[in-house]
């Protein structure tokens, strides 16, 4: 077969998903970029309004709560949910009797719908029969009702996104399986201590797949506060869990201000790229030089 | 009387049903380079782990310098590994993988510096100390490997196939720095190997490892020429062994397809009365008539054979000859003309032929030997 015929078949082949990135993906994202600078109630046609939407933007101080809001999540729910995901994938990394219920337990809530698990949530927050709140009520705490002070609101959706680290989780446990064992017997050998060979050994070598796994977590943490802030707070108390996703939908699909939802979005987007690239340069110079993935292993001629 | 370098007496591991290192028991004397090999799977990486105290074993001793470390964590064994694959940090330069270990424990700085620079100057690896070791090639890996080994000042160094991932000129060069390094260290090291020809080559003795035990144990010569079973005769020496079922005629020959191959005194005595045999014959002795390199004189009735290959290998051609349905190698000077399917007659150099006892697959006793 010639070559040329190679690549057209792979093109066919990747067609299906081209084109579904450029209808769904691509052309969405371009014509939300162009009716960011329109005035847009989908029922009259779209007027041109220059830069109108980013100036009320800048002075609309829910915009700016969302905002806040929203980089509280990015920078609070982030790193702790990379942490639990790193513990659990050490954890259970060697078989163990229960490890492999262990491991499904931890997947589990992650292919949830979006939408039950959020209610179930709404029921285990719930400040009348919930048990976080009996839990709580019963340690002698006074019964504190999570949901209603900003407070407790915002954390809420932070806890809900502690249990959804399924897929973190996985690509955590591969990375670290993927590391010679070697490194690990000759750490074993010299007598250093586990603290010292995570340090050194086992948290600079997956530096790479965390700043990988970081980047694209920021990116879901933003959305992934939609369905939960939509369902249980409904973004408040107090705006406390207005999110970005949801003030957009707000302004979209409520208030019918198409222009000015995207123009949101347009600031969304950017935002997002500036707390990755910010993410990125920290992780980058605490984990050292080194963000080169690890060198394929030789094959093994033998035992 | 000064204490082994390494002692291991009846050490045992299994993994579920599988008996992985089968007791096992041999000596190191202090400052020797012994050599264990065998096939994949023999057990050999396990058992070097279990000295280094890296899996556990589950029945023996294992004493170092008289010292029994068989419970002690590996650290406090006073071992150093070599392996494989190196094992070198990839985040880490060549200077701070050497230093590994004394950072880790807290060598202060400017000591563990000066160390460092000693072994990379000993090893040649001075120019290298700020590079990673992605940027080095395989021998300057295996390089540092053995420097930081070094640098642990081990009682005894354990080495696990650190030539195989090494192009083979590279490995029979390495393989050189490795036995001088030894003889200027004067450590015990235990290397292990699936390379018999490294094993001759290196070892003051060498351990034949055959699933999980240990079937031999002594210097190249004696392993070589007096293999004690069937797989060590054929793992030992390429190309490997003739083994051919033979018939004992007692007192003095054994019978192969109507062929009478008279055996060495030695041997006589185990010849029984209609006795199944293996008669063991290394490529050398077996001669071909008219090569130059024939042992012997060609006996009365020699045995007919077909060439099947004929394999060149620049200061020798091997031949495989096709005989009663089996195949018989032999070799003969390069400059011999031959062709495949040509008939030549051979036969044996019966004067260091073995003998096998096919029911137990080790060697007949040898009169003169236990």
């Amino acid at each position: 077969m010639r070559r040329r015929d190679t690549s057209d078949g792979m093109l066919l082949l990747a067609a299906p998903l081209l084109t579904a990135t450029a209808v769904l993906v691509v052309v969405p994202a371009l014509v939300a970029v162009l009716f960011a600078f329109t005035e847009y109630d989908a029922l009259s046609p779209p007027r041109l309004v220059g830069l109108a939407n980013f100036r009320t933007l800048w002075h609309d101080p829910l915009f700016w709560m969302a905002v806040r809001n929203s980089t509280f999540i990015g920078v609070v729910s982030v790193p702790l949910r990379i942490g639990l995901a790193l513990g659990l994938a050490l954890l259970l990394m060697r078989q163990r009797r229960f490890s492999r219920a262990a491991r499904i337990a931890v997947f589990l809530p992650s292919v949830v719908p979006e939408i039950a698990y959020a209610l179930l949530w709404l029921w285990m927050l719930s400040p009348e029969y919930g048990p976080i709140g009996l839990a709580l009520q019963a340690t002698g705490l006074e019964r504190h009702n999570l949901l209603l002070s900003p407070w407790g609101a915002r954390r809420s959706i932070v806890l809900m996104g502690l249990f959804q680290i399924g897929e973190l989780y996985i690509v955590l446990l591969a990375a670290r399986r993927e590391l010679p064992a070697e490194l690990y017997e000759l750490c074993a050998m010299e007598g250093v201590s586990a603290f010292w060979t995570f340090r050194n050994v086992t948290l600079p070598l997956l530096i790479p797949t965390i700043i990988f796994l970081g980047a694209r977590d920021v990116a879901w943490s933003f959305q992934a506060t939609f369905i939960p802030a939509l369902v249980i707070t409904k973004g408040g108390p107090e705006f406390a869990t207005l999110f970005l996703p949801l003030y957009i939908y707000q302004n979209g699909f409520e208030y019918l201000r198409f222009g000015y939802a995207s123009a949101m979005t347009v600031a969304m987007f950017v935002l997002t790229g500036a707390l990755v690239g910010l993410q990125i340069a920290l992780l980058r110079r605490w984990g050292g030089r080194q963000t080169e993935r690890l060198e394929p292993r030789p094959a093994d001629p033998s035992t | 009387m000064t204490p082994f370098g390494l002692e291991v007496e009846d050490l045992s591991k299994r993994y579920g049903d599988a008996r992985i290192v089968d007791n096992v028991s041999f000596t190191a004397a202090e400052g020797e380079l012994l050599v264990l090999v065998g096939p994949s799977g023999a057990g050999k990486s396990t058992l070097l782990r279990l000295i280094a105290g890296l899996v556990p074993h589950d029945s023996g001793t294992i004493r170092i310098r008289g010292r029994d470390v068989g419970e002690l964590p590996p650290a406090r064994r006073e071992t150093a590994l070599v392996f494989q694959s190196y094992a070198l940090f990839p985040h880490m330069t060549i200077a701070e993988n050497l230093s590994f270990g004394m950072r880790a424990r807290g060598v202060e700085r400017a000591r563990s510096d000066a160390r460092v620079v000693e072994v990379a100057t000993a090893l040649g690896l001075d120019p290298l100390l700020k590079r990673y070791p992605r940027e080095l090639s395989g021998g300057e890996r295996q390089r540092v490997a053995l420097g930081r080994a070094m640098l642990r000042e081990p009682e005894l160094f354990l080495m696990d196939e650190p030539l195989s991932n090494l192009d083979a000129q590279l490995r029979v060069q390495t393989r050189g720095e490795i036995v001088r390094l030894h003889s200027r260290l004067r450590t015990t090291t235990l290397y292990v190997t699936h390379d018999q020809t490294e094993a001759l080559s290196m070892g003051d003795r060498i351990g034949v490892l055959n699933r999980g035990r240990l079937e031999q144990i002594g210097t190249p010569a004696e392993v070589y020429h007096h293999p004690r079973s069937l797989f060590v005769a054929r793992f030992i020496g390429t190309p490997a062994m003739n083994t051919l079922p033979v018939m004992a005629m007692p007192p003095e020959e054994v019978e192969w397809h109507g062929h009478f191959i008279e055996i060495p005194k030695r041997l006589q005595a185990a010849l029984g009365p209609r006795a199944a045999l293996v008669l063991g014959v290394r490529p050398e002795d077996v001669s071909v008539q008219g090569s130059r390199w024939a042992q012997g004189a060609a006996p009365a009735e020699p045995i007919a054979a077909i060439v099947d290959l004929v394999e060149p290998a620049g200061d020798q051609t091997y031949l495989e000859l096709e005989v009663h349905g089996s195949l018989l190698v032999t070799r003969v000077e390069p400059d011999f003309r031959i062709r495949r399917g040509d008939r030549i007659n051979f036969w044996f150099h019966t004067a260091s032929v073995h003998l096998f006892d096919p029911r137990t697959e080790f060697a007949v006793a040898e009169r003169g030997t236990a």
